[in-house]
């Protein structure tokens, strides 16, 4: 694919995002979101024109949804993309017809630079790689003088067919694919915000303190955050009410695992797989040491080469099922609709992403302030979370459809405890 | 930045509370801060809008009465023509709802349309069909319509085509499966049913026509649609 976009331009969704259109809907939107903050208010027009320039070095962004006889496909789209202005929904639903068919949105409020993703386009690492490129473009518009240093890819840059290959098809083994069934896990409860509301609250702390704690304890960031996030579970909903049926589920938390670093491969769509914390906390003495050493015997295992390719392999050798490939798309629809919602929705209580470390070239630094990120949450997962840093400035997003915010109150206060200085962002939903 | 003394965070906003624990935040407010997420402002749902309800409430209401006075009439008359008016009502509103407010490819909207309309004519052929009172012995919605339909529904997605400057990627399969339709009268003609057949061969004609043009002038991006769609 080295010419510039053209209508021969289309590509089979991979396969974790074959399952996205038929199970999101206006609740469950399977968006997530990343914001860059720079130092200087976002110009709207220079914004739309680097939009423009880099969705031509990435064809594979620039593109529509469209249903063949067997599976939905991306097709070229030849209509324009708009840049937008921030609204309040937070990572709401992205619905084609009003967006020039495109499945991702690009907004901008004061200093922010905001991308809205579909999953089935790209996990954080490809939405990354396209908002790096728009953000390094448009501050070339501006007139700053930056050099890429092979960290972000510029206008010039020819796409190549490397980043968009379905990665998980190509580690995928057919003799170690063995389904293991899961438990349903337990679900946080809470009163639902109304007309399918986000609620966000971020946090924001020194990265440095936060590795010399995570290493005190001999783990890694997000071990020590899902770990947290596990015992701040426990003390704001569990513990003294393990008798009562529904907490009786294990509580789990899943947390992304980028493969592209466990795997060779540049894709820029879904490449992502996971692990899980599972925890039944149903006694009433559980200390956050005992859920340290269980998350990190987890993660343990469920980092390994064999698990993760396993995991992997069960997703692919389904979608290589010959009846279901065969299966006219109407029906599958709803075979991939029915499954989702037996299996898939429920056996997670929330998820955790660390989308890690951001690294811009050093020219580039002193006009980026600050990174964001953000998961939608639905009617089952009222609470995720999202993690992302830059230089000294961790910030963990935490977004809900239920109007509670204890977790995230204890959540912080453990950090308040410890010595942090934490500054919180809110977009106030509850006062709606 | 405001400071909330339960939490022992900072926060940089206008908002009078902290947002974990809606406890009153100390400091002053900064003048034209701009807050980082913006205000809530309630979308202007759409209203159900009065002229669809009364439209609606009167086509319910006359699908029941069309019913009772049918059902209540068997002895007189043992037909169901009660389904011709029910029908059309529904192709009604299937030509408002889909044909004319929706935003899908025209194409496929007049490819539907078109045969819904021949499926609804052949209803009504059906339930007029009198072969005693002779006037015309042939079924006019095979013989007439159908072909007729077929072919300018053809004539149309290809004149849309021609003149409109759209991406005619999108509507080359409609235009494709239309004109594979238009091959159905000539198999009428072959089994029977139909009996009055220039217009059937005038449809085929004009389809086989269309065919050539599209193999001759677009093979590629014929192939490449076809490959889309059927990959499996």
């Amino acid at each position: 694919m080295n010419r510039e976009s053209s209508y021969d331009t289309w590509f089979r969704l991979d396969n974790s995002g074959k399952i996205f259109p038929e199970v999101s809907n206006h609740r469950e939107t399977n968006v997530f979101r990343v914001a860059i903050t720079l130092t200087e208010v976002v110009d709207h027009d220079l914004l739309q024109l680097a939009v423009e320039a880099i969705l031509s070095r990435y064809p594979m962004f620039k593109v529509k949804l469209k249903k063949g006889l067997f599976w939905s496909y991306f097709d070229y789209n030849s209509k324009p993309f708009y840049v937008e202005e921030l609204k309040h929904y937070v990572c709401g639903e992205i619905n084609p017809k009003k967006n020039n068919g495109y499945l991702f949105r690009l907004m901008h409020r004061n200093t922010d630079i905001i991308i809205e993703m579909f999953h089935s386009l790209a996990d954080g690492s490809g939405v990354m790689a396209l908002l790096k490129a728009i953000v390094f473009e448009y501050l070339v518009l501006t007139g700053k003088n930056i050099k890429p240093d092979n960290l972000v890819s510029t206008k010039y840059e020819r796409p190549s067919m490397e980043e968009y290959e379905d990665a998980n098809s190509k580690f995928y083994d057919s003799k170690n694919k063995k389904h293991v069934p899961e438990k349903r896990a337990y679900r946080i409860k809470g009163t639902p915000l109304s007309e399918d509301l986000t609620g966000l609250i971020s946090g924001t702390m020194s990265t440095k303190k936060m590795i010399d704690l995570a290493r005190e304890k001999g783990l890694t960031i997000t071990e020590y955050f899902a770990a947290l996030m596990m015992h701040t579970l426990y003390v704001t909903q569990i513990q003294y009410r393990g008798h009562i049926k529904s907490n009786q589920n294990p509580v789990k938390i899943f947390v992304p695992v980028n493969l592209r670093k466990h795997f060779p491969s540049n894709t820029l769509r879904n490449f992502s797989n996971f692990v899980k914390t599972n925890m039944v906390m149903t006694k009433d003495d559980i200390t956050f040491e005992e859920i340290i050493a269980l998350v990190k015997e987890q993660f343990e295992k469920g980092m390994t080469k064999s698990e993760l390719i396993r995991k992997m392999s069960e997703n692919v050798s389904f979608e290589k099922n010959i009846f279901l490939r065969f299966t006219p798309y109407f029906l599958k629809k709803y075979a991939l609709k029915i499954g989702y919602n037996m299996l898939g929705m429920k056996l997670n209580t929330m998820s955790l992403t660390n989308i890690g470390k951001i690294d811009f070239p050093e020219s580039m630094q002193p006009y980026v302030y600050d990174v964001t990120a953000g998961v939608y949450s639905g009617k089952f997962n009222t609470l995720n979370c999202s993690i992302m840093s830059f230089q000294d400035r961790l910030k963990i997003t935490f977004t809900r459809s239920i109007v509670e915010t204890k977790i995230e109150r204890e959540f912080f206060r453990h950090f308040t405890n410890l010595g942090f200085d934490i500054e919180i962002e809110s977009n106030y939903v509850e006062e709606y | 930045m405001k400071y909330c003394d339960k939490c022992k965070i900072t926060i940089n906003t206008n908002n009078k509370y902290c947002p974990l624990c809606q406890q009153v935040l100390e400091g002053q407010n900064i003048k034209g801060l701009v807050e980082k997420y913006p205000e809530y402002v309630s979308v202007n749902r759409k209203i159900f809008p009065i002229t669809k309800k009364i439209f609606l409430f009167a086509t319910v209401v006359s699908i029941i009465i069309l019913l009772v006075i049918n059902l209540s009439s068997l002895d007189i008359n043992p037909k169901l023509w009660s389904l011709i008016p029910i029908g059309s009502i529904f192709y009604f509103w299937i030509v408002i709802s889909f044909g004319v407010f929706s935003r899908q490819n025209i194409a496929l909207r007049l490819f539907l349309l078109t045969a819904l309309l021949i499926g609804l004519l052949i209803l009504i052929d059906e339930y007029t069909y009198n072969p005693t009172e002779i006037l015309y012995e042939g079924r006019w919605s095979y013989d007439y319509l159908m072909p007729f339909l077929l072919a300018s529904c053809n004539l149309a997605i290809s004149g849309l085509l021609l003149i409109k400057r759209v991406d005619y990627r999108d509507y080359i399969i409609y235009l494709l499966t239309i004109v594979i339709l238009s091959l159905i009268p000539i198999i009428l003609v072959f089994v029977n049913i139909i009996e009055v057949t220039w217009p059937s061969i005038l449809a085929f004609g004009l389809a086989i026509f269309i065919l050539l043009f599209i193999i001759f002038f677009f093979p590629k991006s014929i192939k490449d649609e076809i490959k889309k769609i059927f990959h499996a």
